[in-house]
């Protein structure tokens, strides 16, 4: 470790962000694991979005069933060959993705919004709400997350006065993925921001901007919020790929998205019957899971590296 | 330090009051009667007979009497009769629990083991080669989904080479310490390379830092040879972040063998708790999810009592 | 130690943990299963699996044999009108009703050497009928209204029916175990809390089959070894186990590593599907058989749905239904089509119903005839301008079932009907959604009848699940036909066989031609197991194989 590569100390307001971002990409690329990562998640990315043209264009469908076509190997037709349907696996692997990343995008958002704003507000005012802030946080922490998220997957929403029509749709699964995640995934952020918040707090230009009698609004939007967003960035990254997981999990024990919808958690459910038939229906999801993952896992080490350059080598 | 103690301990308590009461009230939310349930499997069940089952089962009640009901009862002890065992809760709770603990106590020691090892030879040399491979196999760990992995590795060493069994907790007329040792080897291997990767890359962090402080490069400058200075200084600094880190990770898990136990047709809290919930088995679900939570605490509670005697700059409050 | 050493040493200690069990391999039968019963109780909840197990260990007075005729197992001979140990009866209050005798064989012993006698017949209706018991089906026991012990041996029941159902009997309880617990119990539901059937399984009296309990782990395994006592044919094996899998790939995994023999095919082990697919993949290790069973797959209509109102519509969606490919491709023909709910092998059966082949173009000519014409999408239209659109659910996480939706769903684009899929899980399915009519348009699972059952459960008036009864009854479609009750009625109290064909015939036709039901297809068993397994006779319905078990034997 050489301490010319050492960056500046951050400071406050924006005039010094070009160079910095600039250094952090600098010290991005030079995390062989991070670049890969980024060039791999951005061609999945790419993968599943094209699941619609590419469907057109091949003249095949993820939906489309054919019992005359059950388990084909790959063919010119069937890039990948077809599932226990005769459905076009290629296809519904694309789809799949496009559930599964949204979830892991939507579900972390969400609580991650969540956290930050728990985090900041604990932070920022300390004390007594501090205090009622964390006992929360730290009452959450102590859920068995798993088991939490079978019971709130498994609840019945016309109990909750949904109707029966809107609490059984597709898009009602759907969400309620995203919402049970996001309800139980957003402590480890909040702990991060409040810890950031509290150092960042005491720094003179917020000191500054608070004697000058700016509100306390204004104070979090405008300087703490920018100061903290590194460690933010890296924490919503690596949720993602914790959620992306959750969901296959969910999925395995029959609460995630349900078929016919295809995600890769429920697709390697289904497969699970037929591995001494078809392992490869079961590879595929598992393999895109993976990689997907350690991705962007990979990112967030990346990023971790490149803003905050004394967490490691 | 005895104020401190009691604190938590009242932290504690209150925490698993108010969980009981929202498990509780989510669990009344979950769909089907179990008696309802029942009736579409009988033929010739009468109304009156479902009326009477309901009124034996306490199920015609409103939710917060039964509640009010079962919190009387737990307080003095009694957790309820598990309606698909046919036992009483804790009856049928403390074999599972013990199989848990068998399995998480030995995977857990593994991948504290283990990770520690690997931890240690990556932040020697941080950015080679050995430290680039043990990074990957890190990653992997934490990014494969653990059913996955356990299908994998019953396919290949049970299926494929036939070495060892693929489920269960004995095998009938045995039962001995090396039939049960054998049993639990595929289901303790999955769970220890799943958490080997997180543990791993914590170690390996908490070393680099330490490895880099200035007290480090001191008693490196003057002289002290390698060995000594890893292994006394750094070694006993590294570990405070990782202790937390692991008694934090213990009662998770708890949670994640749930998988695992399922895959491999363990007996465990994880796949009790799992089976109860979707057999409204109200009673089993609420007590077994209680007493997960009471782990977690208590691994909370160790792991902030460890941080505090292993850094001494820490004062508990 | 040197390497070589070390190697040898572990491979040494590799073969003896590989030793196994202390029983020979084909002294020992491993049953894998994928459900596990909440209780050993006859009477507290009804689970196939529990059916299953008890077959082995307990016996019912009478069962239907694997050639679908009704027999005796603990009685001597089978009561009948003919033979005289039935009668027809004058009750006081002036209806007519039945006097039953059924005698018991004289050497039949419960496992603790206690001779089995007709005081553990009264016993059992006796507690069968006090509503503070628990028992979860007292409609068998609740047929009699008195039961006189003339002796050891022989009871007399008095029926308030004339029911066609008279000599079917279920299980005796042992009043010399279970009477005590009985006594004991104040509150309603102690009785079920401290039956010995859950406090202690392995209580040797509490079984009067060829096996006993002699092992019981919750939630893992059932271990049955010989009842000393047994006069019947000689078990053949000195230890049976059951063992409980729950994911079915584990299953496999466990039956093609050995560690387990075989898998229960009485849909408590692999679906049919995940069978023949180990039948291609492995077809000389095991042997594989497949019987069709009373499990009939079908897709309940929803009479509240307006579109479904018009016979026309519904006929329609049968006839768009491809199936005969289904089954075929799915199934490998091993699950033949339906017509009615009755089953091609029961006596009762007949095949002058009107039929649906695949017939899209009649499809549409029948959906033109009610009003719907193609519309611009694909999907038809009315006048009006709806939709033929409609909800179609089933038991989500049956990958089985999806695949159906899948294809049926893709047959009735093909016809211009949408079928939107909105599946739940079992819970919701069977707990609320069947029974409250509160599915939008089909909904497709499976049910078992017995294999002379009276189809009033199912199709009766009287058995229609409403708020005002408490959501009883079995009546999920609300079918309410007057010649039907009319005929279920008569069917019931119909003695002569010849009579009760007619009378079936009939309801068969009216079941076909209003089409309140699209039937699929009958379910059949599949079993697989070892080729040294001999004597093994599955049954097909639900008096399972089981009720066989001590001719099973290995060679």
């Amino acid at each position: 470790m050489s301490l010319a590569e050492k960056a500046p100390p951050l400071a406050g307001g924006r005039a010094a962000s070009d160079s910095i971002w600039a250094l952090r990409w600098k010290r991005f690329r030079q995390h062989r694991g991070g670049v890969a990562s980024l060039v791999v998640l951005a061609l999945l990315a790419a993968f599943c979005l094209a699941a619609g043209p590419l469907e057109t264009l091949r003249g095949v469908d993820a939906v489309q069933t054919d019992l005359f076509k059950r388990y084909e190997p790959p063919s010119a037709e069937h890039w990948l060959g077809t599932d226990d349907a005769g459905r076009d696996e290629l296809a519904r692997l694309m789809r799949g993705g496009q559930i599964s990343l949204l979830v892991g995008l939507l579900a972390t958002v969400i609580g991650g919004v969540f956290g930050v704003t728990l985090g900041l507000l604990a932070g920022y005012f300390g004390g007594r709400l501090d205090s009622a802030l964390m006992r929360f946080t730290d009452g959450m922490i102590a859920l068995p997350l798993l088991p939490l998220l079978i019971v709130l997957g498994a609840i019945d929403l016309t109990k909750l006065g949904f109707s029966p029509d809107t609490a059984h749709s597709p898009s009602m699964s759907f969400w309620r993925i995203i919402v049970i995640i996001a309800l139980v995934d957003w402590t480890a952020i909040a702990r991060l921001v409040r810890a950031s918040t509290l150092s960042v707090k005491e720094r003179e230009f917020v000191l500054a901007s608070r004697a000058g009698g700016a509100g306390h609004l204004h104070i979090m939007a405008a300087h703490i919020l920018p100061n903290i967003i590194t460690p933010i960035i890296v924490a919503f990254t690596l949720t993602v790929g914790r959620v992306i997981l959750f969901e296959s999990v969910l999925s395995f024990l029959g609460f995630g998205v349900t078929p016919p919808t295809p995600s890769w958690g429920n697709m390697l459910n289904n497969a699970q019957e037929l591995v001494t038939v078809a392992p490869a229906l079961a590879i595929y999801p598992g393999l895109l899971i993976f990689i997907t993952v350690i991705a962007v896992n990979f990112l967030g080490d990346a990023m971790q590296h490149a803003f905050d350059p004394r967490s490691e080598e | 330090m005895t104020a401190y103690l009691v604190w938590r301990l009242i932290q504690t308590a209150v925490v698993l009051l108010v969980m009981s009461f929202v498990i509780y009230g989510l669990i009344g939310l979950m769909p089907g009667d179990p008696v309802d349930i029942m009736a579409a499997s009988i033929p010739g069940m009468t109304p009156e007979v479902m009326a009477n089952l309901k009124a034996i089962y306490g199920l015609d009640q409103p939710l917060m009497t039964r509640y009010a009901r079962w919190l009387m009862a737990a307080l003095g002890g009694d957790f309820g009769y598990s309606r698909t065992h046919s036992l009483p809760v804790l009856q049928v709770l403390a074999p599972a629990l013990l199989q848990t603990c068998k399995l998480m106590v030995a995977s857990f020691v593994l991948s504290v083991i283990l990770s520690m090892a690997l931890g240690l030879i990556s932040a020697l040399r941080p950015g080679g080669w050995v430290d680039s491979i043990i990074s990957l196999f890190a990653f992997a760990g934490i990014s494969v989904p653990v059913f996955w992995l356990a299908l994998i590795l019953i396919l290949a060493f049970a299926v494929g080479l036939q070495w060892l069994p693929a489920s269960g907790m004995g095998r009938v007329g045995d039962y001995g310490f090396w039939d049960q040792t054998r049993h639990l080897v595929l289901p303790v291997l999955t769970l220890t390379l799943a958490n080997t990767g997180q543990f791993t890359r914590y170690v390996r962090a908490a070393m680099i830092e330490t490895l880099q402080m200035d007290f480090v490069r001191t008693a490196r400058a003057k002289g002290a040879a390698p060995s000594r200075v890893v292994f006394v200084h750094a070694l006993r600094n590294a570990m405070v972040p990782v202790v937390t880190i692991m008694a934090l990770s213990f009662g998770t898990l708890f949670s994640g063998a749930l998988v695992t136990e399922t895959m491999f047709a363990q007996m465990g809290m994880g796949k009790m708790i799992y089976d109860s919930i979707l057999s409204n088995d109200f009673n089993l679900a609420l007590t077994g999810l209680l007493f997960a939570t009471l782990v977690t605490l208590i691994a909370n509670f160790a792991a902030d009592i460890a941080y505090a005697l292993l850094d001494p700059r820490i004062t508990l409050q | 130690m040197s390497l070589k050493k070390s190697l040898a040493a572990l491979g040494a200690a590799g073969l003896l943990m590989a030793a196994g069990p202390a029983f020979a391999a084909k002294d020992q039968l491993t049953i894998g299963v994928a459900q596990f019963p909440s209780t050993l109780h006859p009477n507290i909840d009804a689970e196939v699996i529990k059916s299953y197990t008890l077959g082995f260990v307990i016996r019912q007075i009478t069962a239907f044999d694997k050639n679908w005729k009704n027999g005796c197992l603990l009685c001597t001979e089978l009561p009948s009108v003919q033979n005289g140990l039935a009668k027809i009866i004058d009750l006081p209050d002036g209806k007519k009703g039945m006097q039953v005798t059924i005698k018991l064989k004289p050497d039949l012993k419960w496992g603790d050497g206690e001779k089995v006698t007709a005081k553990d017949l009264e016993f059992t209706w006796r507690i069968a009928r006090d509503p503070k018991t628990g028992f979860s089906n007292t409609h068998p026991w609740s047929r009699a209204i008195k039961v006189d012990v003339v002796d050891d041996s022989t009871a007399v029941l008095t029926l308030d029916k004339v029911i066609a159902s008279y000599n079917e009997w279920d299980q005796v309880l042992p009043a010399h175990i279970e009477g005590p617990v009985y006594e004991k119990a104040k509150e309603a539901g102690d009785y079920v809390k401290q039956t010995t059937y859950a406090r202690s399984p392995t209580t040797a009296g509490l079984y009067n089959g060829p096996y006993l309990v002699s092992g019981y782990q919750s939630g893992s395994q059932i271990v049955l070894e010989p009842n000393p006592h047994w006069p019947g044919t000689k078990p053949g094996f000195k230890r049976i186990v059951i063992k409980l899998i729950e994911n079915t790939a584990a299953l496999q995994a466990n039956l093609l590593s050995g560690d387990v023999d075989m898998v229960a095919g009485e849909g408590v082990g692999l679906t049919i599907d995940q069978v023949l697919e180990l039948r291609k993949q492995h077809p000389d290790r095991f042997t594989y058989l497949f019987k069709p069973s009373l499990n009939y797959e079908h897709i309940d209509l929803q009479i509240g749905n307006p579109i479904l109102k018009d016979v026309r519509v519904r006929q329609a969606l049968i006839y768009a239904a491809d199936r005969k490919t289904l089954t075929e491709r799915l199934f490998q023909g091993m699950q033949p089509v339906a017509d009615t709910w009755v089953n091609p092998l029961s006596t009762n059966f007949t095949k002058d119903t009107i039929h649906y082949p695949y017939d899209p173009a009649k499809a549409k000519a029948l959906l033109a005839e009610a009003g719907w014409k193609p519309g611009p999408d694909g999907v038809c239209r009315n006048d009006k301008g709806e939709r033929l659109s409609v909800e179609f659910g089933t038991t989500a996480g049956n990958r089985l079932r999806e695949l159906q939706q899948s294809v049926l769903q893709n047959n009735w684009k093909a016809s211009c009907i949408e079928a939107r899929i909105k599946n739940e899980p079992a819970r919701t399915f069977f707990g609320e959604t069947l029974k409250k009519r509160a599915y939008g348009g089909l909904a497709m699972y499976a049910w078992s009848s017995a294999v002379t059952e009276s189809p009033r459960r199912t199709l009766g008036s009287d058995n229609i699940p409403t708020e005002a009864n408490g959501w009883g009854g079995a009546n999920y479609i609300a079918f309410s036909n007057k010649r039907m009750d009319e005929l279920i009625d008569k069917s019931e109290a119909a003695l002569d066989p010849e009579e009760q064909k007619k009378l079936w015939h009939d309801m068969q036709q009216i079941y076909a031609s209003e089409a309140p039901v699209i039937p699929l297809f009958f379910r059949a068993e599949a079993h697989v197991f070892p080729k040294w397994l001999k004597g093994y006779e599955p049954t097909g319905h639900g008096d399972w194989g089981s009720f066989e078990s001590e001719n099973w034997r290995s060679e």
